[in-house]
């Protein structure tokens, strides 16, 4: 197969990343298991679960530094698994930045176009720009050390993007940030991601970041994919159960399916959306905003319960809810406090906002 | 802790240095510009013997010998050390703490032993030469020995591990990301080394080379033993001065010009890490 030629070559705004069935293992870890992906030009894509997935191996597949056991990777069509990392060109923003500490913000951020042998005045009129792009201006002379842990990270997001590579890959690079700084930052990242166009790879574990940034999101546990979605459709109508509990706040309401949108949990039927075979074990799935207590419009299921506790949030109010039978069921409400501990109230829900899961029920 | 008992603490070592170093130099310095008649020291304060060093081609070929032999055995020692420190410092091998034994066994037998191994390997019937002789590749034995081939031969195999310890602390401290970095950056891992890991290694390159040259100039066990009194360094001097001649001023002075050289040096080594280092550290 043709392998790296056509990355040699000038490179393009925004690429393909393709996945195809990647595996890898460390002993008994099977670190990637049977991973496929496909991103497409200019999206901003994320990698997002838990620490230890697989997020990480991932993006260092794509970049080169690990070699895939099974599969193979592609970028802009042409595969590149075994293509050593600095013929792939992608560019790649590290958790800590790894800026170089012995160059001044201009070298950094130069070195790729020194490596690319691009003439000297060339070289400098993209780093300026580049420099301008990440709202740096003046900072040429300086040395990574006497930069803020946030300007650090916008220089490395500079280097990464002078060179125009295929694909920007970021490993959670907002992790070494305080909280504010990452607010701010998210957004900044998120509009020059716009701006620049490239295809990007997304690191993190931080489902609120995932959410707000990204056009898909998949959602990987223990070296598999187990859904890719918008994030919108990803909190609505999470596939799994572990998508579902993984993003957000859910019910899970374990029953058995019973004709078409019904699940059966033994002390009532319930109504939600999805089709199962009869009788597969499933779960119902349910944001805790989605119920009603005491509806007074159309609900599909309605069930008698007693508050078991109130938690007081300020801006919202979680009951917990309990039903004669044990079922347990988690409301959440906007504004002032309505039931106390003790109360009855009905809590009762549209079919719409309830999702059948199958996979992944224990 | 509070500042007074930490300073208090301090006290026994600034005693022990002041008493055994600084008080032995000073009077040393004093020994080196006094003048000597009939085995009497006279104290004054004159540089005839720093110009008798000085204006002397013997004095002069030793001192440029000396400094020759401490290059030599740093470069030999850096050469041969980088490769060894870099796989200490990268190596996840369980033999690891071996190598590590390996590499300080030097330090871990007795000069003398050590010198006399060199010999039995170097000398003209050493093993070497013996066995290159009866197998009738030569006819006559290399000069392996009693020259500046053999004394850099042994200065080096004793500093190794000076070389090779200072550079393998500060490439372990080199972030592995740094060179992954480059290499996304369209650097191959011949050229992420030059960039990268070279240039970062330098503080490490110049301690090495700094200690090894200072140890090798002010060597005096091996230039005797593997050098036989045919390769002349300035420490040979000071002794030969001090307990053959008994011209005890001239014999101070020499070891203040090898003191000077070492101080020059360090003030050097400290000038350039400092412009070196800009950003590193
Ligand atoms: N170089 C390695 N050697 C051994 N195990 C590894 C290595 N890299 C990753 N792993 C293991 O593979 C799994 C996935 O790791 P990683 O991709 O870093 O997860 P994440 O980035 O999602 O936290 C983890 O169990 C991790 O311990
Ligand atoms: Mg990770």
């Amino acid at each position: 197969m043709e392998q790296g030629d056509a990355l040699t070559e000038a490179p393009r705004a925004s690429g393909t990343v393709t996945l195809t069935n990647l595996a890898k293992r460390y002993g008994a870890t099977r670190a990637l298991d049977g991973v496929s992906l496909a991103v497409a030009p200019g999206e901003f894509f994320t990698l997002l679960g838990p620490s230890g997935c697989g997020k990480t191996t991932t993006l260092r597949s794509v970049a080169g530094f690990v070699t895939p056991d099974a599969g193979d990777v592609a970028i802009n069509g042409t595969v590149v698994t075994r293509v050593p990392p600095h013929l792939r060109h992608v560019g790649m923003v590290f958790q800590h930045y790894a800026l170089f500490p012995h160059r001044t913000v201009a070298q950094n951020v130069g070195f790729g176009l020194r490596m690319q042998r691009v003439d000297k005045a060339e070289i400098a009129r993209r780093v300026a720009e580049a420099v301008a792009l990440v709202q740096l201006p003046g900072y040429g002379g300086r040395y990574p050390g006497q930069l803020s842990g946030g300007e650090q990270q916008r220089v490395a997001l500079a280097r990464a993007l002078v060179t125009r590579p295929a694909v920007l890959l970021l490993d959670e690079p907002l992790g070494a940030l305080d909280k504010k700084l990452r607010d701010h930052i998210k957004i900044e990242l998120k509009r020059l991601q716009r701006e620049v166009g490239i295809t990007t790879i997304y690191v993190t574990h931080d489902q609120e970041e995932a959410l707000t940034m990204s056009d898909r999101i998949a959602v990987m546990h223990r070296g598999r994919v187990e859904q890719v979605a918008a994030p919108r459709g990803l909190y609505e109508t999470p596939a799994t159960a572990f998508v579902a509990s993984f993003i957000g706040n859910i019910n899970l309401l374990a029953g058995r399916a019973a004709g078409s949108n019904t699940v059966d949990c033994g002390s009532a039927t319930l109504a939600a959306t999805g089709a199962a075979p009869a009788g597969a074990a499933v779960a119902v799935a349910l944001r805790p905003e989605r119920v009603r207590l005491d509806p007074t419009g159309a609900v599909d299921t309605v069930l008698a319960m007693t508050v078991a506790h109130v938690v007081y949030q300020g801006e919202t109010v979680r009951y917990i809810l309990k039903s004669d039978a044990g079922l347990e069921l988690q409301a959440l409400e906007l504004g002032e406090v309505r039931f106390t501990a003790g109360a009855r109230v009905r809590a009762g829900w549209a079919a719409a906002d309830a999702q059948i899961i199958q996979e992944g029920i224990a | 802790m509070t500042r007074g008992a930490r300073v208090l603490l301090l006290g026994p070592y600034v005693l022990l240095l002041a008493v055994f170093f600084t008080v032995p130099l000073l009077l040393m310095l004093a020994i080196s510009l006094s003048r000597q008649s009939f085995g009497q020291l006279e104290w004054t304060l004159t540089p005839q013997h720093y110009i008798h060093f000085f204006t002397d081609a013997y004095y002069l070929g030793v001192l440029a010998d000396t400094l020759w032999l401490g290059a030599i055995t740093t470069v030999v020692s850096l050469l041969l050390g980088y490769p060894l420190a870099y796989h200490l410092a990268l190596t996840r091998s369980r033999w690891k703490p071996l190598l590590i034994v390996f590499i300080l066994s030097p330090l871990l037998v007795g000069i003398v032993i050590r010198c006399y191994g060199w010999m039995i390997l170097l000398a003209d019937r050493g093993l070497i030469n013996a066995t290159l002789v009866q197998h009738g590749w030569l006819t006559t034995p290399l000069p392996l020995m009693y020259n500046k081939f053999g004394v850099t031969v042994a200065l080096v195999h004793v500093f190794l591990p000076f070389m090779v310890l200072s550079l393998t602390g500060v490439l372990k401290r080199i972030e592995p990301q740094l060179i992954e970095a480059s290499q996304t950056l369209g650097a191959s891992p011949r050229r992420a080394f030059f960039e990268v890991t070279l240039p970062l290694s330098l503080p490490g390159i110049l301690a090495g080379s700094l200690l090894v040259f200072s140890l090798a100039i002010s060597s005096f066990v091996v230039p005797i033993l593997v050098g036989g009194f045919k390769v002349h360094v300035l420490p040979m001097v000071v002794y030969e001065q001090m307990l053959s001649v008994f011209d005890w001023p001239f014999g101070a002075a020499n070891a203040f010009v090898l003191l000077l050289i070492s101080v020059a040096l360090i003030a050097v080594y400290i000038k350039v890490t400092e412009r070196a280092l800009r950003g590193i550290v």
